[in-house]
């Protein structure tokens, strides 16, 4: 990667905007380069032809996965699957949200979902009948597990998904970069099959203590299950309220659950307003605040890299000269 | 002592009395503004003033000396102020004023004016020598992503294109000692992570010993016998009324593998309804059971799945009939009960 953007012409150099080198930028985004260390980042004079460099093989199955309900799992699977596909990976999300089923209406695809994984099992369809392509970026492709009304047979348990992942790898397009899946709420039969092919998971929290304490119990089972590879992304946090020590920080988060952070996601109504739109934040012209951090954790995804630093509080801006006669 | 305090003290009742004869004097000298500046001065010196000799006493002890003294000064005052004024006025009556001088020439005045609308015309031509490019430059790549045929993300000509890099674009602004962030305009402190290794794996040590698990190998209905090979910890118990999850398929786990990995042709369920449907219609062909039979669309609607590989069956079913010489003939009413009930049976099957 690096190779390929030493390799772009000049000119095209100084058509686009230099930034000068910024040692947090490599504090923020590093990738993880444990095993052999790589030159200095050139990538980042670039801005053009910056991309996130793809670690790990593909498929990366991640599942996103938290315990508690309505903490922002299918809010996170929406958005940072739309920011892998606008950096240009190839993406499938599952949603494996059986029985409240809802990623399709976050993505605004609710209308065109014909098919299940339950037809795909039973032969009433192909599993690329099956998958939804989104129109806006079409390397984003949606699959439901299971119409609202029908039952999940469980007889395979979770070999079914492990199928659909080795199908989804030799398909005729070539093997997607990510598979993520949204996992239900709980950790019943529709957890433990949802995690069943994945080699990696986010687990998203709100930083309260009953949030936390599911989270704590979901890594656990993760854990025993063979997953290692779990970073967290922490939902839903006011700065403000941090400031004011209502609530926790996500540096008090960390310390309780002692999971590496892929992300921190302020709360902001623009969230709600991109569900009732069915348009994913990241997808906003300006971007907001929460869509930013969804695209940044998207990034850092990629890369298999972890925040190195967290935004704590909200300093007051500093006031022009005249604004002491204003108030 | 006390002399001394209520010397401190006469300016104090300066303003108000002289106020009175500033106000006489006005309308003979045409003279406003520096009155005002003056008053206002002495208005701060009155409040410092009263408030020092707030702290004394002694201000109020004799009354008559304060009273020759109040005289005195105001005569002094007045005598500065029409020193004042005279001043003012010569320097008012040696200076010409602007706008008449300007009235006096009309030469000037039109000069004025010419400026002024050289100005406007030379910013009007400006404008549109700016412009005339841009219409000339139609049909541009930029018309074809107007026109959604392009996607301007990955063109780079959209308004936004820096924006690609959530790090670094105009919303994100890090500051030089890396010690805060600008994001939407809005001002956080940064804080690093202080996580280690050695934290997170004691972490996962606690886990490990708090959440002891074994993953379930198998789904069985409440009920069911725990077949022998299998380790009873590692059952899992799904209740017969489980809203959305059932241990109970139709299909043999190979043949649901198959249906997965399937890439082209007929989906297996459509193929094997075609087929069934294909020798039930041979073996009443065999019967011969077809004569004097009427076409009977609510039989016709029985096959009918919402797939649409049916119409292509049913389009069969009428090429069979008028291979037999027997064309807008269908099978009626002995065939109907048996086909109705054996339809239900494969509708039902899959959501039991
Ligand atoms: N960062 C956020 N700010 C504000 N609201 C949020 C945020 N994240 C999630 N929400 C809201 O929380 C609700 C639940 O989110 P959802 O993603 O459906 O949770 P889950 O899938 O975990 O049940 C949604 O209504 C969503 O709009
Ligand atoms: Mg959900």
């Amino acid at each position: 990667m690096t190779s390929l953007q030493l390799l772009t012409e000049p000119s095209s150099l100084s058509s686009s905007n230099f930034i000068p080198f910024n040692p947090l930028y490599k504090t923020l985004t590093k990738p993880t380069t444990k095993h052999y260390p790589k030159p200095s980042p050139i990538r980042s004079v670039l801005q053009y032809n910056r991309k996130p460099e793809l670690a790990g093989d593909t498929p990366r199955v991640v599942v996103i996965t938290s315990g508690k309900g309505g903490v922002g799992k299918t809010t996170t699977t929406a958005n940072v699957g739309l920011s892998l596909a606008r950096l240009g990976f190839s993406v499938v999300a599952i949603d494996a949200d059986v029985g409240l089923r809802n990623l399709d209406l976050l993505l605004g695809l609710e209308n065109r979902v014909n098919y299940t994984v339950v037809e795909v099992l039973n032969g009433d369809c192909r599993l690329d009948q099956a998958l939804v392509r989104d129109k806006r970026w079409s390397n984003f492709e949606l699959l439901c597990i299971s119409k609202p009304r029908s039952k999940l047979p469980l007889g395979f348990g979770g070999k079914a998904l492990v199928w659909l992942v080795d199908a989804l790898k030799d398909r005729q397009e070539g093997c997607p970069d990510f598979i993520l899946i949204d996992c239900p709420a709980g950790i019943d039969a529709g957890f433990i099959t949802a995690i069943t092919p994945a080699n990696e998971a986010v687990l998203v929290t709100t930083p309260d203590i009953t949030a936390l304490r599911d989270a704590d119990r979901v890594t656990g089972l993760l854990e025993c299950d063979g997953i290692r590879d779990i970073k967290m992304i922490v939902n839903r946090v006011r700065t403000d309220l941090i400031r004011g020590e209502d609530m926790m920080s996500v540096l008090d988060v960390q310390e309780m659950l002692g999971l590496s952070l892929l992300g921190v996601i302020p709360e902001d109504s623009e969230v709600i307003r991109s569900t009732n739109r069915g348009f994913p934040l990241v997808l906003n012209k300006p971007p907001t605040l929460a869509g930013l951090a969804f695209e940044q954790a998207a990034w850092r995804l990629v890369e298999q890299d972890s925040m190195k630093a967290v935004m704590v509080e909200e300093e007051p801006k500093k006031r022009g000269f005249f604004s002491f006669f204003g108030g | 002592m006390a002399s001394f305090w209520t010397l401190q003290l006469h300016p104090i009742s300066i303003p108000h009395r002289v106020s009175t004869n500033a106000f006489e004097l006005r309308p003979q000298l045409g003279f406003n503004k520096s009155y005002r500046i003056w008053n206002a001065k002495n208005k701060y010196k009155d409040f410092f003033l009263k408030a020092a000799g707030n702290s004394s006493t002694s201000g109020e002890d004799n009354p008559i000396k304060d009273e020759k003294f109040l005289i005195k000064s105001k005569r002094n005052v007045m005598l500065v102020l029409q020193n004042q004024v005279s001043r003012l006025q010569e320097t008012i009556i040696s200076l010409p004023p602007i706008i008449l001088s300007i009235k006096s020439s009309p030469y000037s005045k039109l000069a004025l004016g010419f400026c002024i609308a050289a100005s406007v015309l030379i910013v009007a031509v400006r404008a549109y020598v700016a412009r005339k490019p841009r219409y000339q430059r139609q049909g541009s790549v930029a018309d074809l992503v107007r026109r959604g045929q392009l996607n301007s993300d990955r063109r780079g000509i959209s308004k936004t294109p820096m924006y690609d890099d959530p790090f670094n674009n105009p919303l994100v602004k890090i500051s030089k000692n890396n010690s805060s962030v600008e994001m939407c305009g809005k001002v956080y402190r940064l804080a690093p992570v202080t996580l280690t290794r050695e934290e997170q794996n004691i972490h996962q040590k606690r886990r490990s010993r708090a959440y002891q698990w074994k993953r379930p190998t198998i789904f069985l209905k409440e009920g069911d016998p725990v077949p022998a090979d299998v380790d009873p910890d590692t059952v899992r118990w799904i209740p017969a009324n489980h809203p959305f999850a059932t241990t109970i398929s139709d299909i043999t786990e190979d043949l649901a593998q198959n249906n997965v990995y399937q890439k082209h042709g007929v989906p297996f369920r459509i193929q094997a309804e075609h087929e069934a449907l294909q020798k039930k219609l041979e073996a009443l062909q065999g019967d011969q059971k077809f004569n004097n039979l009427v076409i009977d669309p609510g039989t016709a609607r029985n096959f009918e799945r919402p797939f649409k590989s049916n119409i292509k069956l049913d389009d069969q079913q009428v090429e069979h009939n008028s291979a037999n010489g027997q064309t807008g003939l269908r099978p009626e009413s002995q065939p109907k009960s048996h086909e109705s009930s054996s339809n239900s049976t494969s509708e039902e099957k899959p959501t039991q």
